[in-house]
């Protein structure tokens, strides 16, 4: 297992120098000038000298080949270069801003796990009856509703007009509650719904029939033969909802106010401010690497036959 | 139960009176981001409202045009327009008690000059030759040749303000500054990351005291969540001309009895630069068919929500020697049809009207994020479209919507006057730049040449008769060559709780006069 690890940490190396290549040379190919976005943010008119004058001290002047390697040689001694936009180190903003979203996502991913996983396992227990009915309806919204629409709502509503929820800010878990559910509805109703899915497809296997044969309970049944085998979708499944939480928390931050790397990202992507891109873009794949290997280690503990395949031991 | 009451009674008076006491005068407004470290010799991050907050100019710019006296309490100009002498207001200090003097003055000045190509885009900082403190309160700066906009470009917020020289880093601001210590009424005590800043009173400033003791400035992106927040009272204020929330926004707070919502007078002109030197659009006949063939009227009614006002020219007949006597082309479609057919450009069984083989189309560019933007694109796409123009509407990113109006790959693309006190004069002095659109339309005109030598002497004649008339020669040039539509002067949307009382506007619009705010009753 810790040589599989070391593996998979070792492949981030090559994968982050490809997507810095990638993003680097994309970022430069759209037709758009980052020292007349930096006249812009300044409300200075773009006189030819004051472009040139920009162009020098962003270091735009310089043969692209240069530009990147002078940055990847900063960047592999973390030092991102600074902002276009606030003349501010990158990094330490960036590593100011990534707590707030990695809460929020965070959060998140407990409401999408802790909702999910009793809605599925009570719409599966009641297989088109009443209770799989309401479920259905609760992720067919849940799906259907872009989330910072439902924030908007849930603002309207908890808010504006019964006043119980601060519609903006970080502070206590009030701060939360709206941005948190808005961000997890749709991963928990996907969830809700794969997991009741896939709780049906392992209670019809001959396993879970034996288990009724020998007299066990019907709890013990559930929890014991038919869950632990229905998980190992769910667990696939998390790992991509964690992408989604992290998207989803980039927009929503917008809309509450939260100060996240989120709103640090979009105002980067909109006034073309190339080291906090890169330096965001290498964060995320690095973030997304490193979940993505979490749930792979957690497939192997859930499900023997992966990590004895994988050569593993059993120990 | 009577000792219970009077206990609980005791302890409601106490906590509401400590209330009373404690709570400062404060005003919670919000801003796309955080104000910057404030630096009024630098640029960005620096938001221009808050180094207005915090450092003051020689002169201060009114709404009529002319200048008020401000750091300097009088100034002279000699003959030849050369020599300026500033007279310094006396007692002035610093918010952190060191005098503003005459070394402060050449100081500040000096450390602008050091930077020259950073301001090369105002022409001021290319005139200037020499700054001399003469005593303590006397300051001479010399130009090399007479230039009338020295005072417009002076009162600028930026970067013609004062910052303690004792705040400088390496004897210069270039490298920053160690605190934003200014003359103005504000002082800038503290800023959180992302979420907010916090402004404070400055107890020695030297002119009215402002009645709030703090302004809150909250960083919020979205005008959804801006107004959001303003009917869930977090905020106080809503201020700006840059959409800080959309027209139908503002309808509907004007209708809520708990807010008070106004429009400034118009600060600015919004406008679509035509190209005269691509496609179709080179006929001037086609160019004054489109300014026929909208209604603004319709356009100001229904997507702006009446907070913008009709335009007829480039610049507002309110804007200094814009008052050329031009004659509008109205809305009328009948007539942008005729001139069109009698220009050559028949009209075909799609619709679309061509001429010799071309087809009369043309790309309308605008950013796409924009919604009002967009919505006034399709307007006038549905517009022209009646007329037998076919336009290609093409909404981008902003920086690629700017690159566009600098290579001049547009038929027709959103723009702006740069409103008080740049316009008229600084925004046509940088027409003469190919970084403009109008620069690039401008490369189709006969008359180009005349125009950009008008446009250099209007900056450098000391006699107003013939400033005058160079201006009326360049805005009729311009206007009857078409190359604009002129859309609408936009205004700054103004929403605030009734309890701020009237909030009062600036001259310049990048302004906001937080200091002549008085809320009603403390």
């Amino acid at each position: 297992m810790l040589g599989f690890i070391l593996r998979r940490l070792l492949l981030l190396i090559p994968m982050l120098l490809g997507a810095s290549i990638i993003v680097f040379l994309v970022l430069r190919l759209a037709p758009s000038d980052p020292a007349m976005d930096y006249l812009r943010l300044s409300y200075v008119p773009p006189s030819p000298e004051a472009l040139e004058h920009a162009r020098t001290m962003l270091g735009l002047d310089r043969p692209l080949i240069t530009q990147y390697f002078d940055w990847l040689w900063r960047a592999v001694q973390l030092d991102f270069g600074r902002s276009y936009a606030t003349g501010r180190p990158v990094l330490p903003d960036l590593m100011h801003f990534l707590p707030a979203t990695l809460q929020l996502a965070g959060v998140a991913l407990v409401v999408t796990l802790g909702i999910s996983m009793p809605l599925g396992m009570w719409a599966a227990r009641h297989s088109n009856r009443w209770p799989d009915h309401v479920v259905r309806l609760v992720a067919f919204f849940g799906v259907s509703m872009p989330n910072f629409w439902l924030g908007f709502l849930l603002v309207l509503f908890f808010s504006i007009q019964l006043g119980w929820l601060p519609p903006m800010g970080r502070g206590g878990w009030q701060y939360m509650v709206m941005p948190a559910i808005a961000v997890s509805l749709m991963s928990l109703s996907i969830n809700a719904r794969l997991l009741r899915a896939s709780m049906l497809e392992a209670a019809g296997n001959r396993h879970v029939a034996y288990a009724r044969l020998r007299g066990l309970s019907e709890r013990t049944v559930e929890r014991s033969h038919v869950l632990r085998n229905a998980l190992l979708p769910i667990i696939t499944a998390t790992g991509m909802h964690v992408g989604e939480l992290i998207g989803g928390t980039l927009i929503i931050e917008t809309i509450f106010g939260w100060p996240g790397v989120g709103r640090y990202a979009i105002s980067a992507v909109l006034n073309r401010d190339f080291p906090v891109i890169q330096c965001f873009t290498m964060s995320m794949v690095v973030i997304f690497v490193v979940c993505n290997l979490v749930v792979d280690i957690v497939y192997a503990w859930a499900d023997p036959r992966i990590r004895l395949s994988a050569g593993g031991s059993n120990d | 139960m009577t000792f219970l009451r009077f206990w609980l009674i005791a302890i409601s008076l106490a906590l509401t009176a400590q209330g009373t006491a404690a709570a400062p005068a404060r005003l919670t407004f919000s801003w796309l981001t955080n104000v910057g470290p404030l630096n009024p010799h630098l640029y960005a991050p620096d938001q221009i409202f808050a180094v207005a907050m915090v450092y003051e100019p020689l002169v201060k710019y009114q709404a009529d045009g002319t200048f008020a006296p401000w750091l300097a309490e009088s100034w002279d100009i000699s003959e030849d327009g050369r020599i300026y002498t500033f007279r310094l207001r006396q007692s002035v200090t610093f918010s952190n008690g060191e005098p503003f003097d005459a070394a402060a003055v050449v100081a500040n000045f000096n450390a602008i000059l050091a930077e020259r190509p950073r301001h090369a885009w105002l022409e001021l900082t290319k005139r200037i030759t020499a700054i001399e403190a003469l005593d303590e309160r006397t300051v001479r700066m010399t130009l090399d040749e007479s230039y009338y906009p020295t005072l417009a470009e002076l009162s600028l917020s930026r970067p013609f303000r004062f910052a303690a020289p004792s705040q400088f880093r390496n004897g210069g601001t270039a490298d920053g500054l160690v605190a934003p210590i200014g003359t103005g009424p504000w002082i800038l005590r503290s800023t959180r990351l992302g979420e907010s800043d916090l402004f404070v009173r400055n107890e020695r400033y030297w002119g009215e005291r402002p009645a709030l003791d703090e302004i809150e400035v909250k960083v919020i992106i979205d005008p959804n969540a801006r107004a959001v927040a303003m009917e869930a009272g977090v905020l106080d204020l809503i201020f700006g001309s840059e959409g800080p929330i959309f027209p139908e926004v503002f309808a509907r707070f004007k209708t809520m009895p708990t807010f008070t919502a106004k429009v400034s007078s118009p600060v600015e002109t919004r406008f679509l630069t035509i190209n005269a030197n691509r496609g179709p659009t080179r006929d001037i006949a086609v160019r004054k068919a489109i300014n026929h063939a909208v209604n603004k009227d319709l356009i100001v009614a229904t997507v702006l929500a009446g907070t913008q006002v009709r335009a007829d020219t480039l610049f507002a007949p309110t804007v200094p020697y814009a008052d050329a006597g031009l004659k509008p082309y109205g809305f009328d479609p009948a007539l942008a049809r005729k001139m069109l057919d009698d220009g050559g450009w028949r009209l075909g069984d799609d619709g679309v009207r061509r001429k010799a083989g071309e087809v009369l189309t043309l790309d309308l560019c605008f950013i796409g994020p924009d919604a009002v933007a967009k919505t006034l694109a399709e307007i006038i796409h549905a517009q022209l479209a009646d007329i037998g123009i076919q336009v290609n509407l093409i909404g981008e990113e902003e920086s690629s919507v700017y690159a566009r109006h600098r290579d001049g790959r547009f038929g027709m693309i959103f723009n702006r006057t740069w409103g008080a006190p740049y316009d008229p004069q600084g925004f046509l002095s940088a027409t003469r730049f190919p970084t403009h659109a109008d620069y690039q339309s401008q490369e189709g005109l006969p008359d180009k040449d005349q125009i950009r030598a008008a446009i250099g002497a209007v900056l450098r004649t000391t006699d107003e008769n013939e400033r005058r008339t160079l201006y009326r020669e360049i805005l009729t040039r311009l206007h009857d060559a078409a190359v604009h539509l002129p859309l609408t002067y936009a205004t700054s949307m103004i929403v605030s709780k009734p309890r701020f009382g009237d909030i009062p506007t600036a001259p310049l619009a990048s302004e906001i006069p937080f200091e002549r705010i008085r809320p009603e009753a403390r």
